[in-house]
């Protein structure tokens, strides 16, 4: 079973977040839900590349820092310009987040299927 | 154990932690806005000064406890006469704190009231500042020598103002309950706002305490006093 461990590190991740007395400046909050989201994103990611076999655990956090680093950046550009950039990186993670649940959706659905059919054929035979 | 677990738990580690972060955050902070954000630090400005003022207003009260020090030194001759004088003119202007018999009145914002009807204006249940105003005038008509409220002296040049859910007396923020008290005849007193101010708010069930007292301390005037334009003539 391959995903019990991540399951009890987003589970100790909660107790921890939750757990934390750290007050977060009232400022921070926008860049805090763009981070909440960048790592839903590598959550997902992380997920569709171990179902399409094509994971790399270096591209995964590269990915994720990089990500969040540069939709922390947008959202600080916007600040300053006066434009709510920070709405381009949630639209993008947004996105992201569907098409990743898709193909994760798609690869399970195909892989019952196989399964049901392998083990319908082996009755049969 | 697979290649891919402990990125991925890295991961899972990091977003539950923000998941769970973000969501507290929210909850506390439901009804957040900028405003109150400005609002908490004028607050934290408004403490800092008003400590500052207390600082000073001890440092007037030394400042002055060691004039009378040195003004009780030198007592012989004719001197005495004037020293009586200046005891005198520092009773009338509220520099030296008081003790005789007199009246406490204590009024809070009836808060039963506005609990029973909370859809009704909530200023017809509290104390404004002109129901104090009021009262203390009427104090004055019945010969009230010495007043205060919440332990601010009441002299020639003290304002009784609203500010916001607050009153300013010299300067200080008051807050309910108000206690006012005086000295001079309870009796004639308790007859003068009796006839006014006090039956109207207790005819409007506001919760309101009269005490008579035998002894009755009422503090000294704490603040500055300067004239700048008005000398003697």
């Amino acid at each position: 079973m391959w995903f019990i461990l991540p399951i009890i590190g987003l589970i100790l991740g909660i107790y921890l977040g939750s757990n934390i007395t750290f007050q977060l400046p009232a400022i921070y909050i926008k860049y805090m839900s763009i981070a909440v989201l960048a790592s839903l994103d590598s959550v997902f990611g992380g997920i569709k590349a171990v179902l399409k076999n094509n994971f790399d655990g270096t591209i995964l956090l590269s990915g994720f820092f990089t990500n969040a680093l540069l939709a922390a950046l947008l959202a600080y550009l916007g600040d300053r310009l006066g434009v709510d950039l920070y709405y381009a990186a949630i639209f993008a993670f947004g996105v992201r987040i569907f098409q990743n649940l898709a193909t994760i959706r798609h690869h399970v659905i195909t892989n019952l299927r196989q399964r049901k059919a392998l083990a319908r054929g082996e009755k049969n035979e | 154990m697979r290649k891919f677990i402990l990125p991925l738990t890295i991961v899972c580690i990091i977003s539950g932690f923000f998941l769970a972060f973000q969501f507290k955050i929210q909850t506390n902070t439901t009804s957040f806005d900028a405003v109150s954000q400005k609002n908490a630090n004028l607050i934290n400005v408004i403490q800092s000064l008003e400590q500052e003022i207390e600082s000073q207003e001890d440092q007037i009260a030394a400042m002055r406890n060691q004039l009378n020090e040195i003004q009780n030194q030198n007592n012989r001759g004719k001197l005495q006469d004037l020293q009586q004088e200046l005891i005198r003119a520092k009773i009338n202007a509220g520099l030296t704190s008081v003790i005789g018999k007199g009246i406490v009145i204590t009024l809070d914002d009836n808060k039963e009231g506005l609990n029973a009807a909370p859809n009704d204006d909530p200023n017809k249940y509290i104390i404004h500042y002109e129901h104090i105003l009021n009262l203390v005038n009427e104090l004055k008509i019945g010969g009230a020598e010495a007043i205060s409220v919440n332990g601010q002296r009441l002299i020639t040049t003290s304002e009784i103002r609203c500010v916001g859910n607050l009153i300013l007396i010299n300067m200080s923020r008051i807050a309910p309950p108000f206690v006012i008290s005086a000295i001079g005849s309870p009796k004639l007193m308790l007859e003068s706002v009796s006839m006014g101010q006090l039956e109207l708010l207790k005819s409007a069930q506001y919760p309101i305490t009269v005490e008579e007292k035998e002894e009755l301390i009422i503090p000294a005037y704490k603040g500055e006093l300067q004239f700048n334009s008005a000398v003697s003539q």
